[in-house]
């Protein structure tokens, strides 16, 4: 089969390797816009992954989410983010609630934990056999994130990289839903970053600032 | 159905005449209760509907549910026509807020409808996600701090809980695809409960906790609840009152379809200690918060996490008592929460206060609202003769038959903390003698409730009374049937 040099070069877990990189790497980077950047990677390696598999498999389908993922996480989302960010005039995250080391280390220690519990339990055979520890290491180092960051737009940050996880963990169960769902899906997670972003305009207006600190009015 | 809410919504677009987009609104949800109901009287004579693609599809549950979506939009758009106009007047929110608030009214309610008649996983899981996008911009339609900041919470942490959830949708795919073969796997609903038994068990029971985790954020229930209170207390008061009367049973509808597979799948004993998990630590936590509340929106909405933990228990339990109960128990909530939140919000009008703290004298000052609050909370608190004393005794049946006496006992005496901290606030609201109303609030607001608003809110209480004695023939049928199919 002359696609096989796919799966011979193991290029899918370079690519996922690269996804998981991008969200470890967000622990230590300070500048908002970096982490936009760090953002827009992970998602086009995700429509990059979309696309092998779909040369990989011959799926027509899977062409056409690769290109829904591009289109919407890999262009739209970050250029809209990048807007809103230049509207606030945030520049850099304040120093998190977790320090740079130690932080790394509980990450690598989840990626870990998460390594060692999946060898058994759900196992999937085929190409994508790493995918799903990939993913849902990425998707408990985003929560992490989301949890010791600041910056409003940070946390929104995190949110993204997670649901890329889960749509990464989606991918290597399914292959690929049915091109409809895909689209809802897409469409939703759009809809949620715009609404997001009227929202730290909101904040930005009332708290004169988008650090989460400051939301703590409502209690108990 | 769907098409309604969506032409509702396409009018308040298009007009900026107050008078048409109110009465569109209402006479769109006047409608909808009259095709509710007569889908019901379909599914009634053993119709299920389907559309041709296999994407919709409503039997009794979902036609049981699309009642009480119906009738509680309806209750809500007449309030809201009063409460909106009332705040319109009072300046706290201006002209284009207002007209926005109508708009997302209807595509809330439009969320919402999809939700029960939707036969693939993955359509639910969409509109359970719309639901929350579109709701959370309601919770933050006074754009003041504290609601900017509920909303904030809202929409970051459902959001969070309904990724766990799709997740869980993906790994029920993925089990069913393991059934059926490779790239042939099923997420129709009617499809994967025939199949459930052939469903690998321990792929089965992951997707399912990330299932309850996921939908049970959006549910309310403890300890993943804390968006809750905050939501419930800012959001405008037609609004609070949609939140708890449907969105939290909508939310736990899904739950309750993943849980037929689920207990298909691995067995009940599997969904019963999930749900006894969940149901015990909410009506726990929330007896707890109860007693210190003294804000009483937010004594509401912990009475609202209590109710899905009563809900989550009796749906636990199982076996035609337990779901019967649970059923009932979702349609007695959402009659009587909403209409609490609708005699707060004509407290808040009138005193533009909601601390229990200062008011006193409501059956005085205001004898109609204070009667029907007064059926409100007793029935609430879960006091005999009223509705919701009688699912909550089908569940204790139900548990007794069952032997889960821990549970019962754990019920029992959270009750009675509920019981202390609903009269201990609401008792002082409307007994003794009238404090002075604050002339702030007094001078914009009528300090009688108009004739339409009055007789719904009266319907209300009766059918919290009327439904303590007696359930209608057809009502109990409905939820024999839905009970059944949730039963398998």
């Amino acid at each position: 089969m002359p696609r096989q040099w796919v799966v011979v070069y193991s290029i899918t877990d370079f690519i996922t390797i690269g996804m998981l990189l991008t969200v470890v790497a967000m622990n230590s980077i300070k500048r908002i816009e970096t982490c936009l950047r760090a953002y827009t990677l992970n998602s086009l390696l995700l429509a990059l992954l979309m696309a092998i598999s779909a040369f990989y498999l011959d799926a027509a389908h899977l062409y056409v989410a690769a290109a829904f993922t591009l289109v919407s996480k890999g262009i739209a989302i970050p250029l809209f983010l990048k807007k809103v960010v230049r509207d606030l005039k945030i520049t850099r995250e304040v120093e998190p609630n977790i320090n740079t080391p130690l932080s790394l280390v509980i990450t690598s220690v989840l990626v870990v934990v998460v390594y060692s519990s999946l060898s058994k339990g759900i196992f999937i055979e085929g190409f994508t056999e790493n995918t799903l520890k990939v993913s849902v290491s990425i998707i408990l180092i985003s929560l992490f994130i989301m949890i010791t960051r600041r910056k409003a737009v940070t946390q929104v940050i995190g949110l993204l990289l997670m649901e890329n996880g889960v749509f990464l963990a989606g991918f290597s169960l399914t292959y690929g839903m049915s091109t409809i769902i895909e689209l809802g899906v897409v469409f939703d997670v759009l809809m949620g970053v715009i609404i997001l972003g009227v929202f730290l305009t909101q904040i930005k207006k009332s708290f004169a600032k988008v650090d989460l600190d400051k939301l703590n009015t409502l209690k108990g | 159905m769907m098409i309604i809410p969506a032409a509702a919504a396409l009018i308040c677009l298009l007009t900026r005449q107050r008078r048409v987009y109110e009465y569109a609104t209402v006479a769109g949800a006047a409608a909808m209760v009259f095709i509710a109901l007569s889908i019901a009287a379909g599914v009634l004579r053993g119709l299920v509907i389907k559309s041709p693609g296999g994407m919709i599809y409503v039997d009794a549950l979902s036609a049981f549910m699309l009642v009480i979506i119906a009738l509680l939009s309806f209750v809500a758009a007449v309030y809201s026509v009063e409460y909106m106009g009332n705040e319109l007047t009072a300046g706290h929110l201006d002209k284009k807020a207002h007209r926005y608030y109508y708009l997302l009214y209807n595509l809330f309610i439009f969320t919402m409808v999809l939700i029960p008649m939707a036969n693939n996983l993955a359509i639910l899981w969409m509109a359970i996600e719309g639901t929350t996008l579109v709701s959370a911009l309601l919770v933050g339609t006074y754009r003041r701090r504290e609601s900017v900041e509920a909303a904030w919470k809202y929409i970051i942490l459902c959001t969070v809980g309904i990724t766990f959830a799709l997740l869980g949708t993906f790994i029920v795919y993925y089990a069913s695809s393991g059934a059926l073969g490779e790239g042939k796997g099923v997420l129709e609903w009617t499809a994967l409960t025939s199949m459930a038994s052939r469903l690998n068990p321990a792929t089965i029971k992951l997707g399912f906790i990330l299932i309850i985790v996921g939908y049970g954020t959006k549910a309310g229930l403890a300890p993943v609840h804390n968006w809750l209170p905050d939501a419930h207390s800012e959001a405008p008061t037609p609004i609070s009152a949609l939140l708890s009367g449907i969105l939290l049973n909508c939310a736990f509808y899904g739950v309750m379809r993943f849980a037929v597979i689920a207990r298909a799948s691995c067995g009940p004993a599997f969904v019963r200690d999930m749900m006894f998990l969940f149901g015990i630590s909410s009506v726990v936590v929330a007896s707890v918060f109860m007693l210190i509340q003294g804000n009483v929106k937010r004594l509401l909405a912990y009475s609202s996490i209590e109710h899905m933990g009563i809900i989550a228990l009796s749906f636990g339990v199982g076996g035609p008592f337990g779901l019967y109960a649970s059923l009932l128990h979702i349609l007695n909530h959402a009659i009587g929460k909403p209409l609490m939140f609708f005699v707060t919000g004509r407290i808040k009008g009138l005193y533009n206060s909601v601390e229990s703290e200062g008011i006193s004298g409501i059956l005085k000052a205001m004898p109609l609202m204070g009667v029907i609050g007064f059926i409100g909370v007793m029935a609430l608190a879960g006091a005999p003769p009223f509705s919701m004393f009688v699912s909550e005794f089908l569940m204790l049946r139900a548990l007794a038959a069952g032997g889960y006496w821990y549970v019962m006992g754990v019920f029992l005496a959270t009750g009675g903390l509920v019981f202390y901290g609903l009269l201990k606030n609401f008792g002082g609201m409307f007994l003794g003698a009238p404090s002075m109303p604050l002339p702030v609030g007094a001078a914009v607001y009528k300090s009688k409730t108009s004739f339409i608003t009055g007789t719904v809110m009266f319907g209300m209480a009766m059918a919290l009374v009327v439904m303590g004695i007696y359930i209608p023939g057809p009502l109990d049928r409905l939820i024999t049937l839905s009970a059944g199919i949730i039963g398998g």
